[in-house]
């Protein structure tokens, strides 16, 4: 296999995962898109020793670069923003979507509710909800790639659940009110 | 909507999209890969030709000194 068959391989297999990983991180999908293009320069860079890893060791060599990133203060910044831009942003296409106007809004609506909550979760609970809706993984494939048991992966996603259900809940009540 | 739904949805507006995940792997791929030059090592007798030009240089810059004294 050619050099850039084989990085297009791990780059496929691995990229949902690692910008889901900075996107639960960061809260920033756009600075998280950055930051999975430094770390898959570094896979690219080191093409020759990931591919002689074993598959376990190349997602643990992958994570291991992006958890060591650093996130300086410029980009903390832009996450900030980002965040807010987001949210104004679906808070924007939800005003625009035009058609079935109340069901499409009460959706929109809800969505903006779970992101403001996602964003208001505990970093750890964050990344794994995120790891697990955003990028497809198990528990398992979570914990060994930010480095703790399965079971703390499940009890994260368990804690983000409630809150989520909670601030949903709390929208239902005031949906049903007026 | 249940709780999955509306996590799901949320999960598709952060989502990288296939397009722009595409243009950051053409940008990677485009990027020169660094040659693993070695550093050339240094010849066996340069610590001693070093030392001796360094003991001469010592010397020479203290005798006017010595002289003087």
């Amino acid at each position: 296999m050619d050099r850039q068959a084989e990085f297009r391989r791990l780059y496929e297999a691995h990229r949902r995962a690692v910008h889901a990983y900075f996107t639960g991180r960061t809260g920033d999908p756009d600075l998280s898109a950055d930051l999975m293009q430094d770390v898959f320069l570094r896979v690219w860079q080191h093409l020759d020793k990931v591919t002689d890893m074993p598959d376990d060791g190349q997602r643990a060599w992958i994570f291991t670069v992006a958890r060591n990133l650093s996130i300086d203060t410029g980009r903390h910044q832009r996450t900030q923003a980002g965040t807010e831009q987001a949210l104004a942003r679906e808070r924007a296409g939800t005003a625009a979507s035009s058609a079935p106007a109340s069901v499409a809004v009460i959706d929109a609506e809800r969505v903006a509710i779970v992101s403001d909550a996602i964003s208001r979760l505990p970093e750890e609970q964050r990344v794994a909800l995120t790891m697990a809706a955003a990028g497809s993984m198990t528990s398992v494939e979570i914990g060994a790639a930010v480095g703790v048991p399965a079971g703390t992966v499940r009890y994260r996603l368990s804690l983000a659940r409630r809150t989520l259900a909670e601030a949903l809940d709390r929208y239902d009540g005031h949906a049903e009110e007026s | 909507m249940s709780l999955d739904d509306d996590i799901a949805a949320w999960a598709a507006t952060v989502r990288l999209t296939d397009a722009d995940a595409d243009a950051i792997f053409q940008r990677i791929v485009a990027t020169p890969v660094r040659s693993a030059t070695a550093t050339p090592s240094l010849a066996p007798s340069w610590w001693r030709s070093f030392n001796a030009g360094f003991a001469a240089r010592m010397v020479a810059s203290t005798s006017p000194a010595r002289r003087a004294a």
